[in-house]
């Protein structure tokens, strides 16, 4: 399937950075009404094209890595406002899923969305904001802390891969950046020489306000004086690019997102291999174009892995599924849908997983948040799980389930709710062990523990013919809620 | 040795929970709170941690009032710089508060509030010649000097290694065997977790913190099928898992649960409802519309006193809160359209407000003088402003203190010498002279003078905060 069928086109376009009268956008006569900030400013219209991406569209491993390239690069609603800006974001992302991490991190950093969420539009050389500067180090490439090639801390502790000047450094590189051309205000834009607020395109190069100075980069790289904001740039993308941590660093964090949270150092090591080789191959196929930080190779190298496979995976093995993957794991497995807007700030919220709108850029949770209780494993997943969402992670059930989820709601354009549906597992309600075999296998791709099987069937038949009149329709829903229930669903190996 | 530790924890909170239906009868709100003084141990005491996420600007939160001293921040924060006349000054200090805290002006007119300077994650006390000595390796070096994520854990962890798992409030909780881990009302945040257990989360007033299908109603406690249901559930949890992330997650369950049995009621109950404390409502009127506390901070502290007030139900002679609010990462925009108002503005109001109601409320309970509220934060923020009206990541900052047992109308510590490139700024050459100022005063022993009131011997202070013992015979600041 091509890009196209997934691409975002929900929310509307640009005239919010084309308003030429001093009136606010939404109070502007031909804009206003109930829906003008949701469908012009926020990030809820994604959340309609991400949950139905996620449970309808074929090309599922697209989503999978976009998301979570969505939470390491990551942006927000919270601090950027903007439905089109937002949606060129994460298109970004997705057209860029198989390609290269460097044109991840090229268009990004050229992104007027981050540019405004971290400061680096209009970053004047004068006294150039740090913001970007700094986490393009610490989030999106090399970290804080001296990695070997497996992943793991050089020496076994923290040695730190910069300090404030480099920080500095970095952030003078890439001044001289202003938003594309088209945005228009009624007062004028500043500071002289930009371009007005606008998110339809990268940003462009303004000089004036780009330093002039030699700034020493990362790997022996160095910025010459008097270079030019794009010869810049790519100076600095190489720098991070060629670091020894950016292949470990970022391709363990692909793993934890989509196969483990705490992968071997060999598996990372593989990884990272395929990360710097540009090429992986397996089972006679190769995968990736050969260049240093292809999306291709590495996401291959993540996913047909030996420790990715294999019917026995190690005690260590698995991740918590996070709120956003347990709700479409679910909807998937019991033939759902959703059109996201239940998912957004409903259970989005409650679960503290909103898509589009993380606290911050340090995303939903970390990727070294301590599993509670263990002297060694992390759990990013975790960093969001509690007494108060283990709960509501079976009130999602429940809402599925017993409550007949989210019909189709006025005002949402194509909307159809948030549904599963159960019918088609009445065929083997009369058989409790088939049914709950069934369910299990599409939730954890097994049968269930002996233990936990005998209990959920021993539930399942406590309806009969005698307790309702519905009986197969409540032992579907009595299998599916204790099977989805179970840790073998909610923590995935 | 995970797996034994957990089953510890959970056993020692399924006891309580146990007993909670023996004597007081669970579930029902009329019995868990009652009327007049609350049931308590007469040695009651709580600690409230607020963390500013972010990095909170502390120079624009407590500014010097002095001429001298006044003109140095001026001449720097230029139009960040807030007009003398606007602060709220802090009696014969030398001090004044950002206008936005002027909710605190009268709990610093009780002498029940503390500001204390320039506080930050130091290994021991460290001059400015021992800090440029060091190589970036040394434990004189605090790990990540500046970045969120790695100050945000040595704040909450009291340590100056970023690689530490456990938060200083959760060891703390293990060290004096508190009846409850932490318990948060602001999210998993690292302060509360213990080599044991996680912080227990608690959701706001209103909130259901309990699973439907466990539900008490009669309709399901008569229905076979539906108690066969809650009996799966309940009996999924309590099998060994073949997966460690599975088995923690069955055991989180499993303690869900039993704080859910426990708690659900009392958590639920809003302003003005059945259950609710007058002294508590009435205190935080001011931030009380249509029934509800007001979003953020207001409603976490509110949330806390009342989980404070009913200490018969939550039990336990000592319990250590946690609350949170975010946003203070100014880089831009820090100020709006004058330096009064705008997004720090905002935030300090915020704090400043749900923070006199707490106290108020308290008060009201007679229980000031046992209850400790405190801020901590990522980081100061650089004392030079940037190109986008806002200020960039520091280190040493400054934080407020709160309760009845505060020696109030003083202020703690030393603040900043206000001279870039100066005796505590990090910077010597010209690149680097924004004002990042290195701490007079540790972490360590901030969180010990809290800890050492809360009732933590010496000992126990060298266990919860293993660097305490750098600062001699300082180990705490004198602010209780």
């Amino acid at each position: 399937m091509g890009i196209s069928a997934s691409r975002y086109t929900a929310g509307n376009g640009d005239a919010i950075h084309k308003n030429t009268s001093n009136t606010f956008f939404c109070d502007l006569p031909a804009y206003a009404g109930a829906n003008c900030w949701r469908d012009w400013f926020s990030s809820q219209p994604m959340t309609w094209d991400f949950y139905r991406n996620a449970t309808q569209n074929a090309d599922q491993l697209r989503q999978r890595v976009a998301f979570a390239l969505q939470q390491i690069v990551v942006v927000n609603n919270l601090d950027v406002e903007g439905t089109y800006g937002l949606r060129n974001y994460h298109n970004t992302l997705l057209d860029n899923a198989f390609t290269n991490y460097r044109q991840v991190l090229k268009k990004v950093t050229l992104s007027p969305v981050m540019g405004d969420f971290l400061n680096n539009a209009n970053n004047d050389k004068a006294a150039p904001n740090e913001n970007y500067a700094r986490e393009l180090l610490q989030l999106f490439s090399i970290g804080t802390c001296e990695l070997n090639a497996d992943g793991s801390l050089k020496g076994g502790t923290c040695s730190p891969t910069y300090n404030n000047e480099t920080v500095r450094n970095y952030a003078y590189a890439m001044t001289g950046w202003t938003y594309p051309a088209g945005g228009t205000t009624a007062y004028g834009c500043w500071p002289t020489g930009a371009n007005c607020q606008y998110y339809g395109g990268d940003m462009v190069p303004v000089t004036r306000y780009h330093d002039t100075s030699v700034r020493p980069l990362l790997g022996g790289v160095s910025k010459p004086a008097n270079s030019t904001p794009a010869t810049a740039l790519e100076l600095v993308l190489d720098s991070v690019m060629q670091h020894p941590n950016t292949a470990p660093f970022i391709g363990k964090q692909l793993i934890q997102h989509l196969v483990s949270s705490n992968p071997s150092p060999a598996y990372v090591q593989r990884v990272a291999a395929a990360f710097i080789a540009g090429s992986y191959s397996a089972e006679g196929r190769t995968f990736g174009a050969g260049t240093r930080g292809d999306l291709a190779a590495t996401v291959a190298a993540v996913l047909l892995d030996a420790e990715a496979r294999g019917d026995t995976p190690a005690r260590r093995a698995g991740k918590l599924r996070e709120p956003t993957l347990m709700f479409t794991g679910v909807l998937r497995a019991l033939n759902g849908r959703s059109d996201g807007e239940a998912l957004a700030w409903w259970w989005g919220e409650v679960l503290r997983q909103h898509v589009f709108r993380p606290p911050s850029v340090f995303n939903f949770y970390p990727p070294d948040y301590p599993v509670p209780g263990s002297a060694t494993m992390v759990g990013p997943q975790f960093g969001i799980h509690n007494a108060n969402s283990a709960l509501e992670r079976l009130n999602f059930l429940t809402y599925l389930l017993y409550w007949g989820g989210s019909t189709a709601e006025a005002g949402v354009p194509g909307a159809f709710g948030t549904t599963v549906n159960t019918v088609p597992f009445e065929a083997d309600a009369a058989d409790a062990a088939k049914l709950v075999d069934r369910l299990s296998v599409l939730a954890t791709g097994a049968a269930l523990p002996s233990t936990t099987r005998t209990r959920i069937i021993t539930a399942v038949e406590a309806f009969n013919a005698s307790s309702s009149s519905t009986w197969q329709s409540e032992r579907v829903k009595q299998a599916a809620y204790l099977v989805f229930a179970t840790p073998a669903f909610q923590v995935q190996r | 040795m995970k797996a034994r530790a957990m089953t510890m924890n959970r056993r020692h909170w399924l006891k309580l929970a146990g007993l909670m239906g023996a004597t007081a009868g669970a579930g029902t709100i009329g019995n868990l709170l009652l009327p007049g003084a609350p049931a308590r141990a007469a040695d009651y005491k709580a600690l409230v941690c607020i963390f500013l996420y972010g990095g909170n600007d502390g120079l624009n939160t407590v500014v010097p009032t002095d001429a001298t001293r006044y003109g140095q921040y001026s001449a720097v924060r230029k139009t960040l710089a807030l007009p003398q006349a606007s602060l709220v000054g802090l009696g014969s200090s030398g001090y004044g508060l950002h206008p936005s805290l002027a909710a605190l002006a009268p709990v610093w007119a009780e002498g029940r509030l503390a500001p204390v300077f320039n506080v930050g994650p130091l290994f021991q006390p460290t001059t400015k010649a021992q800090f440029r000595a060091a190589p970036e390796s040394s434990d004189l070096v605090p790990d990540n000097l500046f970045s969120h994520s790695d100050q945000q854990v040595l704040w909450e962890s009291g340590s100056t290694d970023a690689l530490t798992r456990t938060g200083w409030g959760g060891r703390a909780a293990q060290a004096l065997a508190t009846a409850n881990p932490v318990i948060s009302v602001g999210g998993n945040g690292r302060f509360g977790l213990s080599a044991l257990s996680a912080p227990l989360v608690l959701p706001e007033p209103g909130a259901t913190f309990g699973a439907y299908e466990l539900g008490t109603d009669s309709w399901r406690t008569s229905y076979a099928p539906l108690v066969a249901r809650a009996a799966a559930l309940r009996g999924i949890y309590s099998e060994a898992q073949d997966n460690d992330l599975a088995e923690v997650y069955a055991g989180m369950q499993r303690d869900a649960f039993a704080m859910s049995d426990r708690l659900a009621a009392l958590i639920k109950v809003k302003p003005g409802q059945a259950g609710s404390v007058a002294a508590i409502d009435n205190a935080f009127a001011p931030l009380i519309a249509n029934g509800d506390v007001a979003d953020g901070l207001p409603r976490q502290l509110y949330q806390i006193a009342k989980l404070i007030a009913g200490n018969a139900t939550v039990q336990g002679n000592r319990q250590i809160f946690f609350a949170q609010l975010g946003g203070f990462d100014t880089h831009a925009n820090q100020i709006g359209g004058s330096v009064l108002v705008g997004n720090h503005a905002n935030l300090l109001k915020e704090v400043g407000d749900s923070l006199a109601c707490f106290h108020n409320a308290m008060k009201a309970m007679a229980l000031a003088d046992a209850v400790t509220a405190f801020t901590q934060s990522d980081f100061g923020r650089t004392f030079t402003p940037n190109n986008s009206s806002g200020t960039d990541h520091a280190w040493g900052n400054q934080h407020l203190v709160v309760g009845g047992a505060v020696k109030g109308g003083l202020t703690y510590g030393t603040y900043p010498t206000l001279a870039l490139g100066g005796p505590d700024d990090v910077g010597v050459d010209s690149w680097e002279l924004q004002g990042r100022w290195i701490p007079t005063s540790s972490v360590d022993q901030y969180a010990a003078t809290l800890l050492s009131w809360f009732g933590a011997t010496d000992a126990q202070l060298d266990t919860v905060l293993p660097n305490l013992r750098n600062f001699g015979s300082a180990r705490t600041l004198g602010f209780l």
